[in-house]
């Protein structure tokens, strides 16, 4: 969850930035000066530039945590790289974070609009829907875990749908069971975005659209899904980036088992450096991860010129 | 003007509905009963007894004093937020130095910063620091990854402060400093709620961070003991369930009483 | 090199700079300080540490310096115990399972050897059983105490479900495999297995090997001799355990039920299943949630015998004991020479005992009566003694980092993912040192 967020507002304050650049012909007087920045940017520095940065050195260093660390080269990166459940991982990721996007937006987009409607019921309803935002992924996954277990959870009651309620031993519902795990977890926050983006369309555009004579499904193509175009996009990042860092879900749902069936990239750093006391492949995945996510956000970005359509986004609130 | 019905997004919320509340249902009843009622009922049956056994167990259990702790550590993590960003947020939008734009770009790369990504160096930091198995040694780096999402959404919200008002202040003479305990500081409170949430919502979420940097009962947050109490006695589903609900309490009630900061800080953005 | 060293000690300098501040900041949380007249003791977590707490809280009564235990669960006990042991964190005492589980330890100079201390007080070694002690020593020296009770994998049964469908206690493979088919007619799991922990399918392998090949194949597998698992008597073993997986024996979905959160020993105490194969602590984690079942209807016996192989019937497999090591930085060797002399005494045996556990001190067979289930310490007492070889858990013996891919290799063995070349190949990449 936490880089779920954190991703979001990158973008948007980027774009904030260069579309008002040094604001107004205020006076020179009066401006505080670069100290006020720096207790805070001392603290990041020490506590997240310089692991990172330190990673990056340890990817190319052997070190099992018991001796002292020595320089190895290229040798943690030709190994992850030849590592067959390395590049499987790759692949994991990638298939959860897409199926992640494909769950989670046409839901959240149908019922952000549905919630975006004024009617009373709506209200009490929506309050349900957002209960799972109240809970952390730990106890997202501890609760799952408890519900489906075969023998004491849901599926001993409910064999007509699960069956022997295996979904924790074949890759197939082990890959389900994480997708629709982190689907019930965070479609609400999608919902919260496009209801918030829904609400700011304004009706005029519905209301010439019905004098034309448009239908229902013509309205949401044309009007509603253009609208939410920067929320979309907004809403993908946070998958994205999410689905690359899911960790607590793996590690408590299925441990990236059966076998290494859901050992995906982020939970396989930390069974490299922390299981098996590889910490170099452990940084050099670690570095791997902070790539792809910075490249990927990048590219969301860049694709959909976002950061060149701010507009639409101030109605967004 | 009214407008039809729409059907299908109807429909998905309330297969939604369903989705969602069916699984709340089964761990709301099966943390009312004991554990032989459970199991002799299953999890999709109404609740034949009644008892609040599972609840005292879990503090018996400890969740008190994991209660403690995550409340230390959010407590502390949202105080370092409080201290440190608003002064950064202040220098990123008004300051002319070049160095600060600069810091303001090593922020938004902080953003592509997983918390996963450093934890190898962090334990090995944490830990040469002495800090290992100790609540500072959680909040710090914590507090630290709440740092850009609060910074970005904080100096948006500065952003949005006319700067005629900065003018007019400058005009009486007046420094910086006071610009920001008399200007900035009340016309951003939307903001700094928001940021308070947010990082509130991190601490009190927080896994990765606990699980590698602490081990003892003394030092463990409730995240961890849910997942602790997971790995031990899994099985015992009313008793972990139990402990899932006292976990999300402290949340709904923040929930109840202040839902839209809530609903603000768990975007970490849009924050205005 | 050095320059790394100094960089990471100048941030760390900074963090607990930081640190200093946060306190100052919030006026000092309640966060743990270590002081100095205690010792740590960092023990497996699981239903055997009342008797680690009895025994510590005892240990505090008369002495100055206190001990605190501390308990990590068991399924992260192993990999957190490394994480920290090198670092100023590190426990004064902690518990492993002696041979391969400490040598990096002993590699990197960490832990005292008790050499010292058994010079002061010989019961230190005498007091415990020969053969299981020298499983703690390394090089010639001495560098653990055993702590706990001696572990050996039995297959555990429901009397109840066996007698309802007339199945006895098999001796034999072949009885087994006969066993598993009739309870699978009753639509009974014949099996209980924790798939989802993957060590207790491991269980099954260390056994099969066992008896078809003998412990030397093990051996010499461990000793960096690839071709042992390519051997006959290696896919003989792989065969027969195909065959038992193909039989039902595990049902369909023990992949998806763990031992450690209690799902497989439940399964067997509630008549789900009629078999378990597990160690001997089976008897301590089913007595912990239903006392009742543990002491009327829980059965065991030796692994079956395998007619043709080259194993002895009566070797074991398992854990030969658990053992508190003890870090060469402690700063109260005296206090925790003490403490480890709690370990033979009396009360210490009786408690082990009392609670289904079978200490490994010259004593023990003494207080056997005494025991929670005296029928059940006399038998593994009995098995012990006239065990020719005792191997210790394949996943202990091999270094720590072979441990994760042994467990999936293990795993999809099982569950058909791999074949028997896939998982020799597996087994051939394993790490040896």
């Amino acid at each position: 969850m936490t880089t779920q967020m954190t991703r979001a507002s990158a973008p948007r304050t980027v774009t904030g930035k260069s579309s008002r650049p040094a604001r107004g012909s205020a006076a020179h007087v009066g401006r505080p000066g670069f100290a006020w920045a720096v207790p805070a940017t001392l603290f990041f520095a020490l506590f997240a530039i310089a692991p990172l940065v330190m990673v990056g050195v340890l990817s190319f260093m052997s070190w099992n945590g018991l001796s002292e660390p020595e320089f190895v080269g290229l040798d943690n990166w030709t190994r992850i790289f030849d590592d067959p459940v390395m590049i499987q991982s790759i692949w994991l990721t990638l298939l959860l974070t897409l199926l992640g996007v494909a769950l989670q937006t046409p839901l959240s987009i149908l019922l952000g609009v549905w919630a975006a409607g004024e009617q009373r019921n709506r209200a009490v309803l929506s309050a349900i829907y957002f209960v799972p935002l109240l809970l952390s992924s730990t106890a997202v996954s501890v609760l799952w875990r408890a519900l489906l277990d075969p023998n004491f959870g849901v599926p001993a009651q409910a064999t007509w749908l699960f069956g022997d309620g295996n979904l924790f031993g074949k890759q197939s519902t082990a890959i389900g069971v994480l997708a629709f795990v982190s689907t019930w977890q965070f479609t609400p926050l999608h919902t919260l975005i496009y209801q918030g983006a829904a609400r700011a369309i304004p009706q005029v555009l519905y209301q010439a659209a019905e004098i034309d004579g448009a239908g229902r499904f013509r309205q949401f193509f044309h009007i509603t899904l253009p609208q939410l175009r920067n929320s979309i996009i907004t809403s993908m990042i946070l998958m994205v980036v999410g689905g690359l860092t899911t960790f607590e879900t793996v590690l408590i749902l299925t441990q990236g088992g059966p076998g290494t069936d859901t050992t995906i990239s982020a939970y396989y750093m930390y069974q490299k450096a922390f299981k098996s006391f590889d910490f170099g492949a452990g940084a050099a995945i670690a570095l791997v991860l902070v790539v792809a996510a910075t490249i990927i956000s990048l590219v969301v970005v860049r694709l959909s010129g976002y950061d060149k359509m701010r507009g639409t986004m101030e109605g967004m609130s | 003007m009214r407008r039809r019905p729409n059907y299908l997004a109807g429909a998905a919320s309330l297969a939604w509905l369903f989705i969602v509340g069916l699984p709340l249902y089964v761990m709301l009843a099966a943390t009312v009963q004991s554990r032989s009622d459970y199991s002799k009922g299953g999890p999709l049956s109404w609740p034949e007894g009644f008892t609040l056994d599972n609840f005292t167990s879990a503090f018996d259990e400890g969740f008190g004093e994991y209660y403690l702790n995550t409340v230390i550590v959010t407590v502390a993590v949202v105080g370092i937020v409080l201290l440190l960003v608003p002064p950064l947020a202040y220098a990123i939008v008004r300051s002319r130095s070049k160095v600060t734009s600069l810091v303001f770009r090593l922020f938004l790369l902080g953003l592509a910063i997983p918390a996963q990504a450093v934890i190898v160096p962090m334990f090995y930091l944490i830990s040469e620091a002495g800090l290992y198995d100790n609540l500072i040694g959680v909040i710090l780096p914590t507090a630290a990854f709440c740092l850009p999402v609060s910074a970005l959404v904080l100096s948006g919200a500065m952003r949005d402060i006319s700067p005629e008002l900065f003018e007019a202040m400058a005009m009486d003479g007046a420094t910086p400093r006071r610009m920001f305990f008399q200007l900035v500081l009340p016309l951003s409170r939307g903001g700094l709620s928001t940021i308070v949430v947010f990082s509130a919502l991190q601490a009190w979420n927080g896994f990765l961070f606990p699980l590698v940097l602490t081990q003892s009962d003394s030092t463990k947050v409730i995240t961890l003991g849910l997942y602790n109490f997971q790995t031990e006695h899994g099985i015992n589903i009313p008793g972990l369930l139990a402990a899932v609900v006292l976990s999300m309490v402290p949340v709904l009630l923040v929930y109840l009483f202040a839902r839209r900061a809530l609903v603000q800080g768990l975007m970490g953005v849009g924050g205005k | 090199m050095r320059t790394r060293v100094r960089f990471s000690r100048v941030l760390a300098c900074g963090v607990a700079l930081a640190a200093a501040l946060t306190l100052t900041a919030c006026g000092g949380n309640g966060a743990s300080a270590g002081g100095d007249d205690k010792i740590h003791v960092l023990v497996y977590g699981d239903a055997t540490n009342k008797v680690e707490k009895a025994v510590v809280d005892k240990f505090n009564k008369t002495s100055k310096v206190k001990v605190v235990l501390d308990t990590i669960p068991g399924a992260d006990y192993q990999q957190k115990l490394q994480t920290i042991i090198n670092t100023p964190q590190a426990p004064d005492v902690f518990f492993n399972w002696g041979g391969g589980s400490i040598q990096p330890f002993v590699k990197a100079d960490l832990l005292l050897p008790l050499d010292d201390f058994i010079a002061k007080d010989a019961k230190l070694k005498d007091a415990f059983l020969p053969s299981v002690f020298d499983s703690a020593v390394l090089d010639g020296k001495a560098y653990g105490v055993p702590m706990r009770g001696t572990q050996p994998v039995l297959l555990f049964h429901n009397k109840k479900v066996l007698a309802d469908a007339g199945v006895q206690p098999p001796k034999t493979w072949a009885e087994l495999l006969d066993a598993v088919k009739t309870l699978k007619a009753k639509g009974i799991t014949p099996i209980a297995l924790g798939g989802g922990d993957q060590w207790p399918t491991l269980m099954w392998f260390e056994y099969l090997y066992d008896r078809i090949a003998g412990p030397e194949l093990f051996k010499k597998a461990l000793s960096g001799d690839k071709d042992a698992w390519a051997s006959e008597d290696s896919k003989k073993a792989l065969g027969m355990l195909k065959e038992l997986v193909d039989a039902g024996a595990f049902g369909t979905n023990f992949d998806s039920v763990k031992f450690t959160d209690q799902g497989s020993p439940t399964l067997l105490a509630r008549g789900k299943a009629g078999f378990e194969l597990m160690g001997s602590w089976e008897y301590s984690t089913i007595q912990d949630f239903d006392k009742a079942f543990a002491e009327k209807s829980l059965g065991y016996t030796a692994f079956p015998s395998v007619p043709g192989g080259k194993g002895d019937a009566a070797a074991l497999v398992g854990n030969t004991n658990n053992f508190y090591s003890v870090m060469k930085k402690t700063k109260h060797p005296e206090a925790v020479a003490e403490f480890l002399k709690l370990m033979y005494s009396d009360d210490f045996v009786k408690q082990q005992l009392a609670i289904g556990n079978l200490p490994t001190t010259t004593n023990t067979e003494q207080y056997l009566d005494t025991s929670a289930s005296p029928a059940f310490s006399h038998f593994q007492f009995d098995l012990v003694k006239k065990a020719p070889t005792f191997q210790l858990s394949w996943d202990q013996a091999y270094p720590q980092s072979a441990a994760t891919p042994m467990h999936q290799a293990v795993q999809q063995f099982v569950n058909g993912r791999l074949d028997a070349d896939g998982f020799i190949k597996a087994m051939q990449a394993l790490p040896t040192e």
